[in-house]
């Protein structure tokens, strides 16, 4: 996997691509937002401060999801009106591009699932079910949100959204689904919850004292 | 782990229960003497029982 | 466009954050990395928004006792379940039932990479909880979560009254919430209703010397009163198996039972009957009877004596003795029969046969020496006597059976004791108590 380079158009710091999919980056350096045309690099738009947070991941973070590892190369933060939450761009080691979740140090990890026909937010309503793969899921929590800042690669484009809305749904055990709508195509992603330890992450962010 | 304490318990009072039955324990008690001499069997009056005290017999010394 | 950009520094590092509060400028540290929504000034008792960098004051409130200090002090750092916490937070709650006000404690416990942790001290028992990530379902008396069923214990209004340190959500004092336990020993399910938002969490009974361990707190912990909803009891779980083991037990010894029946030879070595005369015994009454021989090895003897004694009795001295050692066996028996008819009815008492067993007879030449008497009114009568050898004696199984219900029945009594002692603190107490308990029966 090649891992081209560019320059900030911006700042001219050297941006590093590690997945050869990244759609858009921010530079570390001057915090512009970066879009990949086939040419070159774009900057559309800048990051403000993101605000301090706690999770313990970090961009470069490691882990294992499964029998794959991954390494963690991006992140969106949201916000709603009970706090916020981080969702993490992660790289697994067969090229997929995956997501990670960290709510109040609940994780869940899960892929963006190609599926047809996906309801407009108006018509869902909490306990609505759908089925998606063979699995039921019902709508539990209906979340108004709000993009808060980007940071790292992301496999599209995405910043300055205003409002955006979540649903999630839960099927049996530690399954769940969200559908996504930030853009006007929604989104679905299907995955699992996991547990902190059997993420086996390396790299964390070390906290003073800890 | 009280189970394990109460098999080798319960074990324990079946062995004794199953010797006492082999070696012909009883529970009535009866007091044993010793060197009992042959001449009662010719004069059964003679005889010296425990219970010396409770019946009365007549005959010789 | 240079080629070389230099390194950018990581970013920084979380650190505890040292504010002061705006009342009365207090140092007010916050160690849960932004993870606490309020923390509470120790000096003024302001509770603050944490996640206001000026600490807006959210609440003031008068603390109702003189500092209570919490047993595990704030900052304390213990290993629980394999993580290392640190003990950020502390509260007070308090519900009151038939007019007793019960007090209990919970701890908030952080860690940065695994989250918050609650610890709860009631009355010397503890208890490891966490909040539950999947939603376990409610079917009323009961509750159901990862497959393990609740009992309902206690419902009660459940009041903050005192706040030390931080907290992840928005603690007020003097709010109430509706606090539903249920309980699977050692676990219990609680649900926690404040305003409309219902939040589930999931304990585990810890022992006080656990988390003193865990903590390494000095001295000892609080001895624990009575019996908690969710304890564990030290017996419950073995007294199916106890009584399954008494089952296998008794079976064997049924199979012992008839097994040392049908082994015994139960031989008859004499077969006598005499007759007893009020004249003769006033001379010798004494007599001896055959030699007999008791063969095949040390075993039981049985003598057997009856007469057909009518509201008379007689009794027969025996001396069971080996011709060649000399040694003896001393007994007397006893066969009196009374009976008659009064204003109850007819009754009896006693009766016409006497059986003894003489234990572990070696083998040899006996003769019994008998001597006979006699209730004075009783002029004459005969009397049989028979002696067997190797009998079996059933009254060593009845001890045998005795011996191996008593720790069954000691067991289930006492694991029946702590179970009502249990319950007995619930809103479903067992019946016939009615002193300290909860209600009985009450509005809740």
């Amino acid at each position: 996997m090649t891992q081209p380079t560019a320059n900030c158009p911006n700042c001219g710091a050297k941006i590093v691509f590690r997945w050869s999919s990244s759609v858009q980056t921010v530079c570390e350096y001057c915090k512009s937002i970066l879009v990949r045309t086939d040419v070159d690099l774009k900057k559309v738009g800048q990051v403000a401060d993101l605000p301090p947070d706690s999770s313990p991941i970090q961009i470069n973070a490691e882990g294992k999801y499964g029998n794959k590892s991954f390494v963690v190369v991006g992140r969106i933060l949201y916000e709603y009106d009970q706090g916020g939450w981080n969702e993490w761009h992660v790289m697994m080691n067969d090229g997929t591009s995956a997501w990670l979740s960290d709510a109040q140090s609940e994780y869940a990890l899960s892929l963006a699932t190609k599926t047809p026909n996906l309801p407009a937010a108006s018509q869902v309503h909490v306990g609505e079910q759908f089925i998606w793969n063979y699995q039921r899921y019902t709508v539990s929590v209906i979340t108004p949100a709000h993009y808060r800042g980007v940071e790292g690669e992301l496999p599209f484009q995405y910043w300055d959204k205003t409002a955006v809305t979540f649903v999630d749904l839960r099927a049996e055990s530690r399954k769940f689904a969200t559908l996504d709508y930030s853009d006007p195509e929604p989104a679905l992603y299907l995955g699992e919850f996991v547990e902190f330890d059997d993420l086996k992450l390396r790299n964390l962010r070390s906290f003073e004292g800890w | 782990m009280f189970r394990k304490f109460y098999m080798l318990y319960g074990f324990l009072v079946l062995g004794t229960a199953a010797f006492g039955q082999y070696r012909g324990w009883s529970l009535d008690t009866v007091n044993q003497l010793k060197n009992v001499p042959k001449s009662v069997r010719d004069n059964p009056g003679s005889y010296r029982s425990v219970y010396s005290g409770y019946h009365h017999y007549t005959g010789g010394k | 466009m240079g080629a070389g950009t230099p390194p950018l520094p990581g970013p920084p590092k979380p650190q505890a954050k040292a504010l002061n509060c705006p009342k009365c400028g207090a140092a007010v540290v916050l160690r849960s990395f932004g993870q606490a929504e309020t923390v509470v000034c120790a000096s003024c008792h302001c509770i603050l928004d944490a996640k206001d960098p000026n600490l807006a004051i959210l609440q003031q409130f008068e603390a109702i006792t003189r500092d209570i200090k919490p047993l595990i002090p704030l900052g304390t750092r213990g290993r629980l379940r394999g993580t290392d916490y640190e003990v950020i937070g502390f509260q007070r709650r308090s519900t009151k039932v038939d007019g007793i006000t019960y007090y209990w404690h919970e701890y908030v416990l952080f860690n940065p990479y695994k989250g918050i942790r609650y610890l709860s001290e009631y009355n010397g028992h503890w208890n490891d909880i966490s909040i539950c990530k999947q939603l376990p379902m409610d079917q009323g008396g009961a509750a159901n979560y990862l497959g393990e069923s609740y009992k309902h214990f206690q419902t009660c209004d459940a009041g903050t009254d005192f706040v030390l340190g931080e907290f992840p959500w928005q603690v007020r004092v003097g709010e109430r919430a509706a606090v539903t336990d249920y309980v699977h020993p050692p676990r219990i399910l609680s649900s926690e209703k404040l305003d409309k938002e219902v939040t589930w969490s999931i304990g585990e009974y810890m022992y006080g010397r656990e988390v003193w361990e865990c903590f390494k707190l000095p001295g000892s912990p609080p001895e624990p009163m009575g019996v908690f909803a969710n304890q564990p009891s030290p017996v419950t779980i073995n007294v199916s198996g106890i009584w399954a083991a008494f089952a296998a037990f008794a079976v064997f010894l049924l199979v012992l039972m008839a097994g040392f029946d049908m082994r015994a030879k139960k031989e008859p070595v004499l077969q006598e009957t005499y007759q007893y005369n009020r004249t003769d015994a006033k001379s010798e009454a004494s007599f001896v009877t055959d030699v007999f021989e008791l063969g095949g090895g040390t075993s039981t003897v049985e003598v057997k004596t009856s007469s057909p004694v009518d509201n008379h009795w007689i009794y027969l001295n025996y001396a069971l003795i080996n011709q060649d050692t000399g040694q003896a066996w001393d007994f007397g028996r006893e066969v009196s029969y009374y009976h008659g008819y009064d204003s109850d009815g007819s009754w009896s008492e006693g009766k016409r046969t006497d059986t003894v067993v003489i234990p572990s007879v070696p083998q040899g030449h006996y003769y019994l020496r008998i001597e006979p008497e006699a209730d004075p009114s009783l002029p004459a009568i005969p009397y049989s006597v028979s002696v067997t050898r190797d009998v079996p004696v059933f009254g060593i199984y009845g001890i045998a059976f005795a011996a191996l219900l008593l720790p069954a029945l000691v067991i289930s009594w006492r694991a029946y004791t702590f179970e009502r002692s249990r319950w007995s603190e619930s809103d479903h107490p067992p019946m016939e108590l009615s002193s300290i308990s909860t209600s009985s029966g009450d509005d809740e």
